[in-house]
């Protein structure tokens, strides 16, 4: 997963996140807990979400 | 008539249902998977969060929003929160919370002013009811008739709390418009169920009416033929309709047509566009055991250096967190050039907190920024270019076409009100 500049920090990724590997303070940051399960990427307004193909 | 709406948000959804109410066939395309935008829950730990608004309707059950909801009848209930209050320093000449404080009803707002000042506002108040000020930000004029710097310091948290907003980016008329919503409407309430309860309600209603909402579906193009919008485009499928409404704000709504509105007769309304300045903030969802706030009214917070008000909105519904627990919510402005720097802002809103609870437990859930293309408001506060687009047939609903005076939701719900009278009569 990698996040872009589009961020803009509203934690909405983080509560649809079941691993729990997002921490979010002003942008959101993924931690070594993300299985890149890529669900995140959907929940994201501002398309800041990349998944890797 | 078929009608296409863009973006299952707030605005959006007012829209279709008011629309399907009226007979008009109605299609929502919401590019996420999930409806209601920035006004809906979100679950975080047991507690409902929510994607941006703070559980709370501005005007509460007799307000823009309550009335819509019960003209389209959407099944909400929404209960008046306790009245507000503002926190002061213990002594006037303290700069900040750190040597205590006390908290005053805000109809006592006029409290730390002299005498003189006081009755200044008592005249000011029956005077500006049928000669309001105009031409210049609330700020500016507070100065003009003040030198106590109270009342900047009280109208910045307002503003803050309620707009995003700085008293000197408020328009003095914007201000007075409000002020008018407060006397007829009364002070702000709760949804049983939070946000989601309204986005629910409203689906329902459409539903029922024969109208259909597709999530994970984007519009990629507005379709426009001869100045008139004709459909839109969802992936590889086109989609016909005598009426689009956009919820995305005029910019973006521009972007889907931008082709179209590239001829010379459109230069104006691009230009205007380009004016257009989201405004920016800060929530932060606390979590306690006991009571932070203790009632259901909003704590504004104007001796802290960025957090304007905090509320606790489980004293209305306690189902909004786990059994025993609360959930309060700050919220500060964001300065335009401190977007850059929002770890900044955050830190000092969490030291804010420290300092408006002191020695009190709490946890922090989860700090939400909005700023840019996900902002509190698509349009600041009194700066929104209405409803109507150049393009025929398009019209722009939500927080970037909000009605005057309206604050934050209640807004939205009078600028759906005054397109829908554009469009249904």
């Amino acid at each position: 997963m990698k996040i872009n500049d589009n961020c803009v920090g509203c934690g909405q990724c983080t509560s649809f996140c079941k691993q729990e590997a997002i921490e979010v303070k002003g942008k959101a940051k993924i931690t070594a807990a993300c299985v890149e399960c890529g669900i995140c990427s959907f929940y994201c307004p501002v398309k800041a979400i990349e998944v890797p193909m | 008539m078929k009608t296409i709406v863009i973006g299952a948000g707030l605005g959006g959804l007012l829209s279709a249902a008011r629309l399907s109410q009226a007979g008009y066939q109605v299609e929502v395309f919401e590019r996420l998977p999930l409806t209601g935008g920035r006004f809906t829950n979100i679950n975080f730990r047991g507690f409902q969060l929510s994607t941006g608004a703070l559980h709370m309707l501005p005007h509460g059950p007799a307000g823009p929003l309550a009335q819509f909801l019960k003209e389209v009848k959407a099944d909400v209930i929404i209960v008046r929160a306790d009245r507000p209050t503002i926190r002061l320093p213990l002594k006037k000449h303290h700069p900040d919370y750190r040597h205590g404080f006390k908290d005053i009803a805000f109809s006592e707002f006029t409290k730390p002013l002299s005498h003189k000042d006081r009755l200044k506002i008592a005249l000011l108040v029956v005077s500006t009811r049928k000669n309001r000020p105009t031409g210049s930000s609330l700020q500016t004029w507070i100065r003009t008739q003040f030198k106590d710097e109270w009342l900047v310091k009280f109208a910045d948290s307002f503003c803050g709390w309620s707009l995003s907003l700085k008293s000197d980016k408020v328009r003095v008329e914007e201000i007075f418009e409000i002020i008018e919503s407060m006397y007829r409407f009364g002070g702000p309430g709760v949804p049983i169920g939070g946000c989601k309860a309204v986005i629910d309600a409203l689906e329902a209603v459409i539903f029922a009416n024969g109208g259909r909402i597709h999530t994970r579906a984007e519009v990629s193009q507005i379709l426009v033929e001869n100045g008139r919008a004709t459909g839109v485009v969802v992936g590889n499928e086109t989609y016909r309709a005598d009426l689009v409404i956009s919820n995305l704000g005029h910019a973006a709504t521009a972007c889907l047509c931008s082709e179209a509105l590239k001829e010379k007769i459109y230069a104006d309304y691009i230009r205007m566009l380009k004016t257009l300045q989201p405004s920016a903030g800060i929530k932060i969802c606390l979590a306690a055991d006991e009571p932070l706030i203790g009632y259901s009214g909003v704590l504004l917070t104007p001796y802290a250096k960025r957090v304007n008000g905090i509320n606790e909105v489980t004293h209305v519904d306690p189902k909004l967190a786990p059994p025993g627990k609360h959930l309060t919510m700050s919220h500060q402005y964001v300065a335009p050039e401190n977007v850059k720097s929002l770890e900044n802002e955050i830190d000092s809103g969490l030291n804010d907190l420290k300092e408006i609870f002191p020695g009190r437990k709490y946890e922090v859930l989860l700090i939400q920024s909005y700023h840019d293309n996900w902002p509190v408001n698509r349009a600041a506060s009194g700066t929104d270019p209405g409803n109507e687009t150049p393009i025929s047939n398009l019209y722009v609903v939500g927080d970037g076409a909000k009605g005057k005076g309206g604050i934050e939701v209640e807004g939205v719900a009078l600028g759906v009100a005054a397109a829908m009278k554009k469009i249904i009569g």
